[in-house]
């Protein structure tokens, strides 16, 4: 047999804005006329919050996203407990960061580059479209203090060029969300030891970001690798709830939704990836 | 303890550099940029020396041979060098999960390779470490 093993598609670069006179406005129109105005205080929209400091983004959180401290304690870099004490010791002049850089507990590039990659993380889904209108209140400041704030531009053309990254991998956006099942291909490619973590602990009930929080790694990076797996035809979205135990008989349909035949299995990656075009 | 943008401006102190970045390679995000870039574009860089970090770091035969569980960087270094130039990719190994190096663009005539990695190594390791 004839083992294709493509290698995912590169990575793509960002789209420059196209002018600089204030006309770029492709992610929240509302997050440009904030940044525009140098506003502190939050954002809160569908999925995550971002946290404006003088018209740039100081930090970002999402539901759907491991959070700065569960990345810095989940590995062991931070005791749970420093954590806790330096939020609770936090004020208006010292943040929370401050306290622990102070403390000796974190060395400030560590602090800078988990920080930065939390923010870009929950920002991304924060900026995702959703259904209502964001909400901005003035005034108000994160307890972590400032670390490394990032412009809003910057921030809004990293979220569409990583959108375009996972599009390019596997255009169906469903193993984002979904619950995710195992599937078993013909001609899997080999997967790097991460990939392998993360397929082990696929069940059938959690979704990618379940596993991105219980892992300790950032969201985004666990859907490159949903994606990626997805696209090797060894992870789908659960569609719908299994068959209970003592249930009624599944139907055809049903069966077929959780057959593990590799014939059937890749007809109906063709078929997804088709419709998804 | 430095912080991203010191380590960076440190890097540019080596003889024959010409620009750094520290850049995410699953995402392709440079997360801190100081000096030029090839192409004067450093993002376009960032996402081109992502992908070629990432080969290498997935590859298993380049892999070190200790980690089996591929909770470090596989890989310590990559060396690409021209006519006129060379690139030295450094992984940063953090205890908290990421997957981030070092870029140093150097020039041939003037910049020193070996010194150059050497240096670049010890501050990857205080720039997580102090």
């Amino acid at each position: 047999m004839t083992v294709v093993d493509t290698p995912p598609p590169r990575l793509p670069v960002r789209g420059k804005p196209a002018a600089t006179d204030g006309s770029w406005g492709g992610v929240s129109p509302m997050l440009t006329r904030l940044a525009a105005e140098h506003a502190t205080g939050v954002l809160v929209r569908e999925r995550g919050t971002l946290y404006l400091a003088e018209g740039r983004v100081a930090h970002a959180e999402s539901p759907l996203t491991p959070g700065l401290d569960l990345l810095l304690t989940a590995h062991g870099t931070l005791e749970a407990e420093v954590w806790r004490d330096a939020v609770a010791r936090a004020d208006d002049r010292h943040g929370a960061a401050h306290l622990l850089l102070d403390g000796g507990h974190l060395t400030e590039g560590a602090l800078e580059l988990c920080h930065l990659g939390a923010l870009y993380d929950a920002a991304y889904f924060a900026l995702a479209p959703s259904s209502t209108p964001g909400r901005f209140r003035y005034g108000i400041a994160h307890r972590l203090g400032p670390v490394l704030p990032v412009p809003v531009a910057d921030l809004e053309r990293e979220t569409l060029r990583r959108r375009e990254l996972l599009r390019r991998i596997w255009p169906d956006a469903r193993p984002d969300s979904a619950p995710l099942v195992r599937t078993y291909a013909t001609a899997a490619p080999k997967l790097t030891p991460r990939q392998h973590t993360l397929l082990e602990r696929i069940d059938g009930v959690r979704t990618a970001p379940d596993l991105a929080r219980e892992l300790g790694r950032q969201a985004f990076h666990t859907l490159v690798d949903v994606r990626r797996l997805a696209a090797a035809g060894l992870v789908a979205p659960r569609d719908a709830p299994g068959p209970a135990d003592g249930g009624p008989t599944p139907t055809l349909t049903e069966q077929l939704a959780y057959t593990t035949d590799p014939h059937i299995t890749l007809l109906k990656r063709l078929r997804d990836a088709l419709e998804a075009l | 303890m430095p912080g991203i943008d010191e380590c960076l401006l440190e890097a540019m102190r080596l003889p024959g550099a010409r620009g750094a970045a520290l850049v995410d390679w699953t995402s392709g995000l440079a997360l801190g940029t100081v000096g030029e870039s090839p192409g004067s574009d450093h993002e376009t860089t960032a996402a081109e020396a992502a992908e070629l970090a990432r080969l290498a770091a997935e590859h298993g035969a380049f892999a070190s041979a200790e980690d089996p569980d591929g909770e470090r960087p596989p890989v310590e270094d990559l060396i690409v060098s021209n006519r006129d130039s060379y690139h030295l990719l450094r992984f940063v190994d953090t205890s908290f999960d990421s997957s981030v190096f070092l870029h140093l663009w150097l020039t041939r005539t003037e910049g020193n390779l070996a010194l150059a990695r050497i240096r670049l190594g010890e501050m990857a390791e205080r720039l997580v470490l102090g």
